[in-house]
C-alpha cells in the first residue's frame, strides 16, 4: 500500500514538473524570449512529452527566431501526431510560403490514399482479414467462399495503402532540410558536383543513411547525397 | 534452339534501333575552330559537325574575307549508348589566313532532313609569326639515329597567355611507317605552375615530314596557367616499344643519291620476312614549351566571375504571364570558347522585387578538350511584387585578344505578374517582437503573421511510430484470434462427432449386409439362422432410430418400422424363438425352409 501511494505521488509530482517545464516555456515565448522557449520545448521534446501542440509551438518558436527550416519540420511533426489539427496545417504554409522550399510531388496513387491515414487503413486491413477468416467458419457455401474471398482482397488492398503511404512522400522516410546553403550532390564529397540547391524547408525523403551523408529522393525526382547534419526526418 | 535464341535478340535489337531512330534527337549543328588564334601563313582546322541528321549537304566553299577555307573532307561517327543510337558527320575545313587581323568567319546554312541549321559565327584572330608565337618543334628522343625512327612534339599555339586563360595544346608522337610499333605508354605531360586535362585519345594519321613517312599519333588537351611568370610546359615523355630494321652491313658509297636513305636499300626488301628486325625500346621526349603568363590586369567588373575567352550570352524567360510568386525559369547560354569551368551563373542586373533560386549548369562542348561548346544555366527566379519585365542577366568575360574586360548583358524580357502585392521578407511586424524583451534586437520580423501558441500541452503521445508498428495494434489482435481458435476448435470437435456417427452407422450397415447375405446362402443352423435374423433386425431399428442394437426388442423395431399386427406378431415370434434358441440351448427340430422364407422377407421388408 505504502509502495503504491509513493508511486502515485512521483507520478504526479511528474506530470506537475512537466506541466510546469510547458507553460515556463509558453511564458518565455509570450515574453520574447523563443529561444529560451526553444530550449524549454526541446527538454519537453527530449523527455518524449510528445503532443502536436508541443511541436506547433515550438516550430512557432522556431520561426520567431527565423529558423524557418526547423519551424516547418516541427509543423510537420504535429501534423503526424495530428493531422487534423488546424493551426500547424496554418503556420506550415505560411512557413514555406517565406522559405519557398522545395516540396515533394506525392504520386498520384499516394495522393488519393492519403485521404486516410495509414492507421485507418491498417485498421480497415485488421478488420477485413479477420472478416475473412470469420467468414470460413460459416457453412461453406459459394456466398460465403466469395465473402471470404472479397474480405481477404480487400485487406490485401489496404495493406497496399499503408505500404503506399508509409513509403511516400509523408511516410516514415521523410525528412525536411533545416540548414541553409544545403545542396545535394552526386557523391559524398564537398566537392562533388552539386545536383540541386535545397532552400531550407525542403522535403527530401532519406533512402539511404551513410555516415555523415544521406542519399536522398529530391524535390525534382532525382537522387542525390545531402550532408546528414543538413536535414531532420520528421518522425522521431 | 540457339539459332532461334539468336534470332530473338537481333530481332530485339532491330526493333530497339528501329524504335530509338523513330525517337531520334531533332537534328543539331556546332562548328568549332581547332584555335581561335593563329599566325600569318599557319593554317587552322574548321569543323562542321551535323549531329542525328541525314542527307546533310555541306557548303563547299566558305567566303571569308582574309581567309582562304577549303573542304577537306567528312567523317561519320555512329554511337549507340545504352540502346540509344546517334550519328554525326563532320565536315573539314582547311582555314588559311591570307592577312593578319580579326576575321569573322560567317554562319553557315544547312540543309538537313527538310530542316535549316544555322552554324555560329566564328572568329578567328591572325596576326604576324614575328608578333604571335608558338612553341612547335619537332624532337628526337636523344638518340642520334632515332631521328628517323620516331619523334615527339608538343604544340602550343601561343606563346604568352593570361592566368587562368586555356590553352589548347596538342601532343604528336610520331614513328617511321617502317617502324613497327608494338607498344607505346601514354605519354606524360608535366609543367609546374599549370592544370592540365586528361589527354584525349589519339588521332591516328599518315604523315610525310621531311621526305619521310609517319604514322603520327596526335593527343589533344588543354592547359591553364595558375599562377604568372616565365612557365615552362612539358616535356613530353613516353616509351615506347618498336621493331626497327637492324643497320645494314653494307656501307654507303659516296655516290649514294639518297644520302643513306634509299628505300631500295631497306632491309625489308632484302628480308621480307622481318629477321632483320631488332626490337627498341624507346624513350620518346619532346622539348619542353616556354610561356609566359602574365596575370589578369586590374579592374574587373562586378559580374567578372574568371571567365577568359570569347563568349556570346543568350537568356529566355518563361512563362511571360504568372502570379505574384510564381516561378519563372531563366535559361541563359553562354556560347564561345574558354574557360567554361571558371564560368558562373550571370548575375540578375536587379534583384530588387524578386526571389532568386540556385541555378543549376550543364554544358555541352563541341570540341574534344571542352574549350569550345555551350554552358547552360537554368535559374528559378519569383516576383515579390509586379514586375513589367525580368531583369537582364549581367555577364563579364576577359576577352585575352582585345586584352580587356567584356561585360555582356542579356535583354530585359517583358512579363505580365498578376496578382496582389506578396509578403515582404523586410516587412515588419512589431507585435511580434515586444519592446525590450531579450532578443528584441535580433529576431527577423515576418512578412505574414503566424497564429499564436497554444496553451495547453494536449494528448501526450510516446510514439510517431504508425499504428501498425505499435505493439498494442498487435496485441488487439489477439482477441480475433482468440475468438477464431475457440470457433476452429468448436468445428473441429463437431467435425469429428458426426465422423463418429457415421463410422458407427457404416460399421452397423456392413454388418447387416453381411447377415443378410449368410441368410440368403440358407446354410445357417436354425439357431444360428435365428440369432442373426434377429440381429439384422436390431441393426436396422438402430440405423433408422439411431440407437444402440443390443437394446432393440421386436415391440420397438415393430414400432420403428411401423408394422401391421400380424408381421409384428411374426417378429415377436421370431425373437422369441431366437431368444428361446440363444437361453436354453434346445433345439425343437429344424426351422422349415418356409419358416425361413417368411422371415427373410419380413427381414428384407424392413425399411
Amino acid at each position: 500500500m505504502r509502495k503504491i501511494t509513493v508511486l502515485l505521488l512521483a507520478s504526479c509530482a511528474l506530470r506537475l514538473t512537466a506541466r510546469a517545464d510547458f507553460d515556463r516555456a509558453n511564458k518565455e515565448f509570450s515574453t520574447g524570449n523563443y529561444k529560451g522557449a526553444i530550449v524549454d520545448y526541446q527538454a519537453e521534446v527530449a523527455a518524449h512529452r510528445w503532443s502536436a501542440n508541443l511541436f506547433y509551438d515550438l516550430g512557432n518558436a522556431y520561426y520567431r527566431v527565423n529558423d524557418i527550416g526547423r519551424a516547418i519540420l516541427n509543423y510537420k511533426r504535429a501534423l503526424v501526431l495530428d493531422p487534423r489539427h488546424p493551426e500547424p496545417a496554418t503556420n506550415l504554409q505560411i512557413a514555406r510560403d517565406q522559405s519557398r522550399g522545395l516540396e515533394l510531388t506525392p504520386a498520384a496513387a499516394e495522393t488519393w490514399l492519403g485521404t486516410l491515414r495509414s492507421s485507418t487503413w491498417a485498421i480497415a486491413a485488421a478488420v477485413c482479414f479477420w472478416l475473412g477468416i470469420f467468414a470460413l467458419f460459416l457453412p461453406r457455401t459459394s456466398a460465403t467462399v466469395a465473402g471470404a474471398i472479397f474480405c481477404f482482397v480487400l485487406s490485401a488492398g489496404c495493406v497496399y495503402s499503408v505500404w503506399s503511404l508509409e513509403s511516400g512522400t509523408q511516410g516514415a522516410r521523410s525528412a525536411v532540410v533545416v540548414s541553409d546553403n544545403a545542396e545535394a550532390r552526386v557523391a559524398t564529397a564537398d566537392s562533388a558536383r552539386s545536383i540541386l540547391a535545397l532552400p531550407p524547408g525542403s522535403e527530401v525523403m532519406i533512402l539511404q543513411e551513410r555516415g555523415d551523408w544521406n542519399y536522398a529522393e529530391l524535390p525534382n525526382h532525382q537522387r542525390g547525397w545531402i550532408a546528414a547534419n543538413a536535414g531532420e526526418k520528421v518522425r522521431l | 534452339m540457339f539459332d532461334l535464341n539468336r534470332l530473338l535478340c537481333c530481332a530485339c535489337l532491330a526493333a530497339t534501333v528501329i524504335a530509338q531512330g523513330a525517337h531520334a534527337a531533332s537534328p543539331s549543328v556546332t562548328a568549332v575552330l581547332t584555335s581561335s588564334e593563329t599566325v600569318l601563313g599557319r593554317p587552322v582546322q574548321l569543323e562542321i559537325k551535323v549531329s542525328d541528321a541525314r542527307g546533310v549537304t555541306p557548303p563547299r566553299s566558305i567566303a571569308a574575307d582574309g581567309l582562304d577555307i577549303r573542304y577537306t573532307g567528312e567523317s561519320q561517327n555512329i554511337v549507340m549508348r545504352n540502346f540509344q543510337m546517334s550519328s554525326s558527320v563532320t565536315f573539314n575545313y582547311t582555314v588559311m589566313p591570307m592577312k593578319s587581323g580579326t576575321f569573322r568567319i560567317p554562319a553557315q546554312m544547312l540543309q538537313a532532313g527538310g530542316a535549316t541549321l544555322r552554324t555560329p559565327e566564328l572568329t578567328l584572330h591572325v596576326s604576324n609569326a614575328s608578333a604571335f608565337g608558338s612553341n612547335r618543334a619537332p624532337q628526337n628522343s636523344g638518340q642520334a639515329d632515332l631521328g628517323k625512327v620516331a619523334f615527339a612534339e608538343l604544340i602550343v599555339p601561343k606563346t604568352s597567355a593570361y592566368v587562368g586563360e586555356i590553352i589548347p595544346v596538342v601532343v604528336r608522337i610520331g614513328f617511321n611507317s617502317r617502324a613497327r610499333t608494338e607498344g607505346m605508354e601514354p605519354p606524360q605531360l608535366t609543367g609546374q605552375g599549370f592544370t592540365m586535362q586528361k589527354l584525349s585519345d589519339p588521332e591516328r594519321s599518315l604523315e610525310t615530314i621531311s621526305g619521310r613517312a609517319y604514322v603520327v599519333f596526335s593527343y589533344k588537351t588543354a592547359v591553364s596557367a595558375a599562377r604568372a611568370g616565365n612557365l615552362q610546359l612539358g616535356p613530353i615523355e613516353t616509351k615506347a616499344n618498336v621493331l626497327v630494321p637492324r643497320q645494314s652491313a653494307t656501307r654507303h658509297t659516296p655516290f649514294d643519291p639518297f644520302d643513306g636513305d634509299d628505300p631500295f636499300s631497306d632491309p625489308f626488301f632484302s628480308d621480307p620476312f622481318g629477321r632483320f628486325l631488332e626490337r627498341r625500346e624507346l624513350t620518346i621526349k619532346s622539348e619542353p614549351a616556354n610561356l609566359e603568363v602574365k596575370p589578369l590586369p586590374p579592374g574587373a567588373p562586378a559580374s567578372f566571375s574568371g571567365a577568359i575567352g570569347n563568349f556570346s550570352l543568350k537568356a529566355q524567360a518563361n512563362p511571360k504571364r504568372v502570379q505574384i510568386g510564381d516561378p519563372i525559369t531563366i535559361k541563359a547560354e553562354i556560347s564561345g570558347r574558354g574557360n567554361f569551368d571558371r564560368i558562373d551563373a550571370p548575375a540578375l542586373s536587379d534583384e530588387s522585387g524578386w526571389h532568386r533560386y540556385p541555378p543549376a549548369a550543364t554544358f555541352k562542348q563541341d570540341d574534344d578538350v571542352g574549350i569550345s561548346g555551350t554552358k547552360t544555366f537554368e535559374m528559378v527566379i519569383s516576383p515579390n511584387e509586379k514586375k513589367s519585365a525580368v531583369p537582364p542577366l549581367a555577364f563579364s568575360y576577359f576577352d585575352p585578344v582585345q586584352e580587356k574586360y567584356i561585360s555582356l548583358q542579356s535583354n530585359a524580357e517583358p512579363i505580365v505578374v498578376e496578382g496582389g502585392a506578396a509578403p515582404s521578407p523586410a516587412a515588419a511586424v512589431g507585435a511580434a517582437s515586444p519592446a525590450g524583451s531579450p532578443t528584441a534586437g535580433t529576431v527577423s520580423t515576418k512578412p505574414e503573421d503566424i497564429l499564436p501558441q497554444i496553451k495547453e500541452r494536449g494528448a501526450v503521445v510516446q510514439t510517431f511510430a504508425p499504428l501498425f508498428a505499435r505493439p498494442g495494434f498487435w496485441w488487439a489482435q489477439l482477441a480475433p484470434l482468440v475468438i477464431a481458435l475457440g470457433l476452429g476448435g468448436w468445428k473441429y470437435r463437431s467435425r469429428r462427432a458426426v465422423d463418429r456417427e457415421a463410422r458407427r452407422n457404416s460399421a452397423l450397415r456392413r454388418e447387416a449386409d453381411e447377415l443378410l447375405r449368410r441368410l440368403r446362402r440358407d446354410e445357417l443352423p436354425p439357431e444360428q439362422y435365428l440369432a442373426d435374423a434377429s440381429r439384422v433386425v436390431q441393426l436396422k431399428t438402430a440405423l433408422k432410430q439411431n440407437v444402440e442394437p443390443a437394446t432393440v426388442d421386436s415391440e420397438s423395431a415393430a414400432s420403428v418400422f411401423g408394422l401391421d399386427e400380424a408381421r409384428r406378431e411374426e417378429l415377436r415370434r421370431l425373437f422369441a424363438t431366437a431368444d428361446e434358441l440363444r437361453y436354453s440351448g434346445a433345439s425343437n427340430g429344424s426351422v422349415s425352409t418356409e419358416k425361413r422364407r417368411e422371415a427373410l422377407e419380413l427381414i428384407e421388408g424392413l425399411s
